[in-house]
């Protein structure tokens, strides 16, 4: 019972943080200088020809009432269209968010394993050389960006070993091989710099819990070393690199948009960047509020993993 | 030749891990060009981008096309006629024409594609381009006549233009989606951001054209990306290469570079409305106080030409004979104090963020300009707002105009007085010039259009309408085995010949 308490409450602060963040994007799009007419016309925008097509696409109604027609039109299950493209956002956003969820998906994989992994090997050789070298390559993997890394990787991969395509992406049907060598490249770049961070952390807090009392008791108790890393320090020690996992979600968010312009990949990311180019409001809107609630999702599932794996969190959590 | 073991396993090795990692892309006699952004729209009509233009051209045709040599031939239609007063034209279309859903193409295609296109209530950015078509008319299946409000000389010519295609009357309304055309490629697909995949079209008009199985259009926003792809093999064709990259990519052995004038121009644009630039001193001074020359080579290191007006220097209509002033710097400051600026003008010149040869164009003006006594402030501002904000307003600002396919459409609504966009871009008006602008539109004789021409030229040379640097030069980079394809001034391509070696 507490437990279903627990997850209505949050569902329903998902809602609203949901609903605020529609206000605030509709806001902030607004607010952008520019105009959809001129993107549209291009190098024919005359005054007339312009004033005609704010007045067809509906750009003149008030902002509330703009607001409100998405906002309904999006409750009944109505994306809307693309007024650049004259296609429906729905379907664009969809085959696009397939593609990056795919990416996503594998670097997020990458990321957990490798980062958590590394974090471990760091922190049970704490102070030798492969640490000194882990932390030195950790260093500086956070601090050059991604957009570095991808060029870099496509002048040495595509260009020099000729081994790796340079860009873009290969459906699955037209082959496996194909496939697989476009996701590459973006999949290590994306992960590159969060790896980093990801280890980074997991090193520090499994250092923490094994400079603990309780490790200290077990071992004094003659437990194998084994059995304390694994049975006793690793639980603890992983907590923190839960939520760094979930917040990171979201910094790989914006780390595709990069990595899709770069690789020329087809994306969620490249979708937004052309809607935010072109002044395609109603494709921006959607394409905002689809990334919001990946990330409030995430947080979500992040929330519920914590609960399980630590009780207190989810008692205090119904108490309060 | 022994073969050992080792190599043996060791090649197939090698030969396993290749295929493995880098398979053979798609099918093997598809062309593959490079380009820079999404295409909006996959409508011809609504066509406005360089990338859509090269689409727009494969997939439709017009009713005249011209050639990479500037030269308009017959398309879909065979031949055309004109009365006398040059206000009805007559064109006799090609008969057996298919579209790509097998149907026919018959004149009352042609005249709803017209009537779309000039429909007040519809949305195509280039209507009033057409404003002289008073009415389009279908008196039997082959032909299409125009009857215009003006006489017009150059009809035949704008209806090679990258808008006017001929699009199935019953098909208009999935053009969006799922276009339909007549041209040497059919559209099979499109994906925002990634590539438009087109294939050869079997039943298209001239027999065994094009000779490439398809056309991909691959989408890639990244330059150095993009020279990689094409260093790399992914891409065999890089269109509209910086121009700072021809020097160096033409020396790769495995590439072959072409960079070809065109009727593209970039410039200061003087607004003539208001001061200090209404007063013609003040231009005159302007063109004195900066060597176009030194423009050429700074700003597009020297992939380009100085130019009089939008007519390029390659055009058979450029004034090669009138003497421009030389620069001297002070002679324009001379000039500035006669119209009471004895100690030289300062002013703000706004610079286009994200046009980088026309950014580099304002610094380089900036540097050159202090000498003959302009003492010009650098400002920037987004491309995307310069339509709302400065155009037609800023007293100085750096633009620039994609070339037009006709010398009247790319010089009358800029020089004639209230012409469409030099009510929006300067403000400029001179009898002379517009006496000779009109006399060139209603002729269709080029022997009069020329004199008229040359002598709009030295008339602008006398009094300056604005500050036209020069004619820009347009790069390709292709692979080469890449053959049949020449580069198009018109920044398209006519790929019906094009083969992959």
């Amino acid at each position: 019972m507490r437990l279903a308490a627990f997850l209505l409450r949050r569902l329903v602060g998902l809602l609203g943080v949901l609903l605020g963040m529609s206000v605030l994007i509709f806001g902030i799009i607004h607010i952008l200088p520019g105009n959809v007419a001129y993107s549209i016309l291009g190098e024919f925008a005359t005054p007339a020809a312009v004033a005609q097509l704010e007045a067809k696409l509906g750009l003149n109604d008030p902002l509330p009432v703009q607001y409100w027609r998405w906002l309904s039109a999006m409750l009944h299950g109505d994306l809307g269209m693309s007024i650049v493209m004259n296609r429906p956002a729905a379907s664009l956003i969809g085959e696009a968010l397939g593609r990056s969820a795919l990416l996503a998906g594998l670097a997020f994989g990458l990321i957990a394993a490798g980062g958590i992994s590394l974090g471990l090997y760091a922190a049970t050789h704490r102070g030798r050389a492969s640490d000194k070298v882990l932390t030195l390559a950790q260093f500086v993997l956070i601090a050059v960006p991604e957009f570095f890394w991808a060029i870099l990787a496509v002048l040495v991969f595509a260009s020099w070993l000729n081994l790796l395509p340079a860009t873009g992406y290969a459906p699955f049907h037209a082959g496996v091989a194909d496939w697989a060598a476009h996701l590459v490249l973006p999949v290590l770049v994306l992960s590159f710099g969060l790896v980093a961070h990801v280890s980074r952390l997991t090193r520090s807090s499994m250092l923490e819990v094994l400079d603990s009392r309780f490790v200290l008791a077990a071992r004094a108790r003659g437990l194998p070393e084994r059995r304390v890393l694994w049975r006793h320090a690793l639980p603890n020690a992983l907590l923190p690199a839960i939520t760094v996992l979930a917040i990171d979600a979201g910094l790989l968010i914006g780390g595709i948009v990069v990595v899709e312009t770069v690789f020329a990949y087809p994306g969620l990311g490249r979708l937004l960047v052309y809607a935010i180019e072109r002044h395609d409001l109603p494709l921006l809107q959607v394409g905002m509020m689809v990334v919001t609630a990946i990330y409030a999702l995430a947080n979500f599932v992040a929330e519920l993993l914590y609960a399980a794996l630590n009780p207190r969190i989810r008692v205090a959590g119904a108490a309060a | 030749m022994p073969l050992s073991r080792r190599t043996l396993i060791g090649s197939s090795l090698a030969a396993a891990t290749a295929v493995a990692v880098r398979p053979a892309h798609a099918a093997a006699n598809v062309l593959r060009i490079g380009i820079s952004t999404s295409l909006n729209t996959l409508d011809p009509m609504m066509v406005t981008t360089g990338d859509e233009y090269i689409y727009a051209n494969l997939v439709f045709n017009g009713l005249a096309r011209m050639r990479e040599d500037l030269v308009v031939e017959p398309d879909l239609a065979e031949s055309w006629s004109f009365s006398d007063d040059l206000k009805r034209w007559t064109f006799r279309l090609r008969r057996g024409v298919k579209f790509h859903d097998g149907q026919e193409m018959v004149a009352d295609d042609v005249v709803a594609s017209f009537r779309r296109l000039l429909d007040p209530a519809g949305t195509s950015p280039v209507r009033s381009q057409y404003d002289m078509v008073e009415s389009v008319s279908a008196p039997d299946a082959a032909t299409v006549v125009f009857q215009l409000t003006i006489p017009y000389g150059g009809l035949a010519d704008i209806l090679t233009d990258r808008q006017v295609k001929i699009v199935p009357r019953s098909a208009t309304a999935q053009l969006a989606t799922q276009p339909i055309g007549t041209g040497p490629f059919k559209f099979v697909s499109y994906t925002a951001g990634d590539r438009l995949v087109l294939a050869r079209h079997p039943g298209y008009f001239e027999s065994g054209l094009p000779k490439v199985d398809g056309v991909e259009l691959r989408i890639i926003p990244e330059m150095s990306v993009k020279i990689a792809a094409l260093q790399a093999g992914d891409i065999e064709v890089l269109w509209d290469l910086p121009l700072e990259q021809v020097k160096t990519l033409s020396a790769r052995p495995e590439l072959r570079v072409d960079s070809v004038p065109t009727a593209s121009w970039d410039g200061a644009i003087l607004n003539n409305d208001i001061p200090p630039f209404n007063d013609k001193r003040v231009r005159q001074a302007f063109h004195l106080a900066v060597d176009k020359k030194e423009i050429v080579e700074l700003t597009l290191f020297g992939q380009g030409v100085e130019t009089i007006s939008p007519i390029p220097p390659s055009h058979p209509f450029y004034a090669k004979d009138i003497v421009v002033p030389k620069a001297d710097p002070a002679a324009a400051r001379k000039l500035l104090a006669e119209a009471g600026h004895p100690n030289g003008i300062k002013l703000p010149i706004i610079l286009p963020v994200g046009r980088p040869v026309r950014e580099r164009l304002g610094v380089t003006l900036q540097q050159l300009a202090k000498a003959g006594g302009f003492d010009l402030q650098v400002q920037r501002l987004p491309y995307s707002s310069f339509n709302a904000e400065v155009s037609g307003k800023a007293p100085l600002y750096i633009d620039g105009f994609f070339a037009r396919p006709t010398v009247d459409t790319s010089l009358f609504p800029f020089l004639r007085s209230r012409g469409s966009w030099n009510e929006r871009l300067w403000h400029y008006s001179d009898e002379a010039v517009d006496r000779a602008l009109d006399a060139a539109r209603s002729s269709a004789d080029p022997a009069v259009q020329k004199k008229n021409y040359i002598d709009m030229q030295a008339a602008l040379v006398a009094n300056p309408a604005s500050f036209f640097a020069y004619s820009v030069n347009y790069a390709c980079a292709y692979r080469k085995s890449v053959a049949g394809v020449k580069t198009h001034p018109m920044k398209w391509f006519d790929l019906r010949n094009a083969t992959l070696g």
